[in-house]
């Protein structure tokens, strides 16, 4: 199974929290079927990424109503309610969206938020990320 | 409770929370006497960003990098408006080579730009559908081959910015890493086979059912001796204005209005104006490349009268003309020397002004610095800025024939006219709340 994680982001402030987790990754021992990405815009990055992939890991910095901060897997349904800083409203959301209507998905998408700029919240999504990898290829074995 | 539309004394309040498609935010008050519209207000609420405020102090040659944050979709502009004021302050000369590459950097923001704007904002209007994700579903050859155009403009943003958010490859005079030959033939391959997926596209938007509100305004933009103006040219309108992008601020005034927090600039002899592709593509017809110029050709009958709602084919005439452009730049270019690439500048006390082509309309800058190259002042004057006073007209003529449509095709037509404008609300200072208030006639 080819398995793309993505880090979306920019390289500044709290925005750029996808990214680092990507750097994060990149240090850690990963099965040779994973693929790294980082994406500075949802589209098109983030559509390009998406293709090819049988499985996606998407990882942003969100903005929510949530109590707790931190890094947490979202599901689809709930990115309406999350807000992630874009231009003309078109973020992760609605590159999902696009990538499905265009037939680009993969069959499975697994997101993750990050509501939190420190180190701890990087690590803890890298955590989620590397369990998602783990359960994908049980999944599939 | 809202009385039906089209009832002469009702008073309706339609509020439409968060209109999409807009880069920032906004809102639309129309006020309704006896049918009649009495008052209509384009409010921009959105808090003033002080770009020229903290740009003071700060050394001028960080300006093409704090430009590029100020918006996310046309950073170049602001990038190329800063540097080609402050060469003009300093006297620094500019390479053929560092001019050619400019322009192939500007075709990569105006390819990226209207695309986006053709194909994910405005298309929907035209189509009856919400947004571009109900087009791709339903048109998927056409989004596709839009994704595949706005890519190649993408790429140049990343080969001569360095990131196609907030780029970071200019500097006074010149960037700070030169593309290698064989970077550009691979685009230059790419840039060729795009002109025939981009004349395809327009065809298509020509085949949609796109509305025509044809209007008396003044168009503003540059014109060059030679070239479909981009990075330099006089300010030119078709009533005869005619003047040195120096003397801008001689002849366009900025005032505020209470109900917005973005500056908004007039003609000081004449008032409102239209600057963007639109008055673009008309003002300089005869600098189009041909196959832009056939492509217009085409389309005559849509440029006969400024249409705000022809602006979509103006768009889709520049991403050829912008791609035509692309390829010449790189075929003739030169490449500099390393010194004439990344030039060295001595700082000094003067004013430069400056105004380019954003993908939205002319983008001007003025900047002040002292002799050590501290920003003394900075002027920003931004397409959207210039073109709100027309925007309310435009909307003022289209309101009586809203009055009688239901709240939610009322909203919808007044946000497909905001719509052909292409605002960048942020720019200028974000979603758009319409209130229209129908008073019945007020007793004597």
């Amino acid at each position: 199974m080819r398995v793309t994680v993505i880090g979306v982001g920019t390289r500044h402030g709290g925005d750029a929290a996808g990214l680092a987790v990507v750097t994060a990754l990149e240090a850690r021992a990963l099965p040779r079927s994973v693929a790294l990405v980082r994406c500075e815009r949802p589209l098109p990055d983030l559509l390009e990424a998406l293709a090819g992939a049988d499985a996606a890991i998407v990882v942003d910095a969100a903005r929510s109503d949530h109590a707790a901060r931190g890094a947490r897997r979202v599901a689809p349904a709930e990115l309406a309610d999350v807000a992630t800083t874009s231009s003309h409203g078109f973020g992760v959301a609605r590159a999902l969206a696009l990538a499905e209507a265009l037939g680009r998905a993969p069959a499975r998408v697994e997101l993750v938020a990050i509501e939190g700029e420190g180190d701890a919240d990087v690590e803890d999504a890298a955590r989620i990320v590397v369990e998602l990898l783990a359960s994908l290829t049980a999944a599939e074995g | 409770m809202a009385e039906p539309p089209g009832t002469r004394s009702a008073r309706r309040i339609i509020r439409v929370g968060a209109i999409a498609r807009v880069e920032g935010e906004g809102a639309l008050h129309l006020v309704v006497e006896s049918g009649r519209v009495t008052d209509l207000r384009l409010e921009i609420y959105e808090p003033p960003r002080f770009f020229e405020a903290f740009a003071r102090g700060r050394r001028a040659d960080e300006l093409p990098d704090l430009m590029a944050r100020i918006c996310g979709i046309c950073p170049v502009a602001y990038q190329m408006s800063a540097v080609h004021a402050l060469e003009s302050a300093w006297g620094v000369p500019v390479h053929p080579g560092v001019r050619a590459l400019r322009r192939l950097y500007y075709a990569g923001e105006w390819i990226e730009s209207h695309l986006l704007h053709m194909t994910f904002l405005a298309a929907p209007d035209f189509l009856g559908l919400d947004d571009g994700i109900e087009i791709a579903r339903i048109h998927r050859a056409e989004v596709e081959r839009a994704l595949a155009l706005r890519k190649i403009g993408n790429r140049i943003l990343i080969l001569l910015g360095g990131r196609s958010v907030n780029p970071v490859g200019v500097r006074i005079g010149g960037f700070h890493r030169l593309p290698t030959g064989a970077e550009l033939q691979a685009l230059a391959d790419d840039l060729r086979r795009a002109r025939g997926e981009a004349l395809a596209l327009l065809r298509w938007f020509a085949s949609l059912p796109v509305p025509s509100r044809p209007q008396d305004v003044e168009l503003v933009a540059l014109r060059h001796p030679q070239e479909y103006p981009m990075n330099e040219g006089r300010v030119v309108s078709s009533q005869g204005l005619d003047v040195a992008a120096d003397a801008f601020e001689d002849v366009f005034e900025e005032t505020q209005v209470e109900h917005s927090t973005a500056l908004r600039c007039r003609l000081r002899a004449r008032g409102r104006y239209l600057v963007g592709p639109l008055a673009r593509v008309s003002l300089n017809a005869d600098r189009l490349s041909p196959a832009a110029a056939a492509a217009r050709e085409e389309l005559a009958h849509r440029f006969e009268r400024p249409d705000p709602a022809s602006s979509v084919f103006a768009r889709g005439i520049e991403v050829v003309q912008a791609i035509d452009a692309a390829l010449e730049a790189i075929v003739r270019f030169e490449p500099p020397s390393p010194r004439d690439a990344s030039p060295p500048v001595s700082p000094r006390a003067a004013v430069g002004r400056a105004a380019t082509e954003a993908p939205r309309g002319t983008l001007f800058v003025a900047v002040e610095t002292d002799a050590e190259g501290i920003v003394q002042r900075l002027r920003i004057v931004p397409p959207t800025s210039q073109n709100q006073g027309q925007i309310e007209e435009d909307l003022r003529a289209l309101a009586p024939s809203v009055l009688a449509l239901s709240d939610d095709r009322a909203r919808r037509a007044c946000e497909a006219a905001i719509r052909d404008y292409d605002p960048c609300i942020s720019c200028a200072t974000h979603f758009l709340t319409l209130t229209v208030e129908r008073r019945p006639p007020r007793c004597a």
